[in-house]
């Protein structure tokens, strides 16, 4: 009868979706962005290439969105964290960039996508049970206090620091509370 | 806080995911629960104490 710690293979751990996950979605979003931002587009005359490469993109990010899902499905809400930075990080979602057209579009559906993410993992966190709860809410505690110790520190050297982008602030803050959850996951779950 | 856990669940051979099925918990939560490396909320402890037939004080001791 086991009593160590679980032991999971690469899919049951859900590194294999994550990887899935993170692949669709900076290859779908280096697709579309490609598409909606060729010359050809922004003269009026999209070619048959640019709508394949925005279909190939929009289906790239499903893919992404279907692995994610199964991540959550599978309760491996944590692997929801790095995701989300990782795509904070690559597709930068409301900020249009080069774009030279459907800036608007483009800033409001990452938005709308960014809310609605958040939205989802709230309900997933209260769905989930208490020990689960309890390490996220650890590791949002340490993530907290890691962005206010960050903040303090950037403020002494602000002059010689580069400019602080949102983009970075809210990476490294989800970067933190993932750190923050997998040591107080191991300091729950692993006998000493 | 000490427990029975580990011993309870061995008289019924129950497996750890087994258990965890039937709390509607994460095997690492009786994982951690067992190791008396997590103390487990108050609905948790009555229901795993109900599980079991037994009273509270029969599953959970307080460390002395």
């Amino acid at each position: 009868m086991e009593s160590g710690p679980p032991r999971h293979s690469l899919a049951e751990s859900g590194a294999l979706w994550f990887a899935v996950s993170v692949v669709g979605s900076v290859g779908g979003g280096w697709l579309a962005r490609g598409a909606v931002s060729s010359p050809t587009v922004v003269t009026g005359a999209a070619t048959a290439g640019d709508w394949a490469r925005l279909v190939a993109g929009l289906a790239s990010i499903f893919l992404a969105g279907v692995a994610a899902w199964k991540l959550a499905r599978a309760g491996l809400y944590s692997w929801l964290l790095p995701l989300a930075a990782v795509n904070l990080l690559l597709l930068q979602p409301g900020r249009a960039g080069d774009l030279r057209t459907w800036r608007l579009e483009w800033g409001v559906m990452g938005l709308a996508w960014t809310l609605a993410a958040v939205l989802v993992f709230a309900r997933l966190l209260r769905r989930s049970d208490e020990l689960e709860r309890r390490l996220h809410l650890e590791g949002a505690s340490f993530a907290l206090a890691f962005g206010v110790l960050a903040a303090v520190v950037y403020a002494l050297f602000e002059n010689r620091l580069p400019e602080l982008r949102g983009a970075w602030v809210a990476v490294a803050l989800l970067v933190a509370w993932w750190a923050g959850y997998l040591v107080t996951a191991r300091r729950y779950r692993w006998r000493a | 806080m000490k427990n029975r856990l580990r011993v309870l669940r061995a008289e019924r051979d129950w497996s750890q995911a087994e258990l965890a099925d039937q709390l509607s918990v994460s095997r690492q939560t009786v994982n951690a629960i067992e190791n008396e490396r997590y103390d487990p909320s108050l609905p948790l402890a009555f229901t795993i104490a109900k599980l079991f037939r037994l009273r509270i004080e029969d599953v959970f001791t307080p460390d002395a």
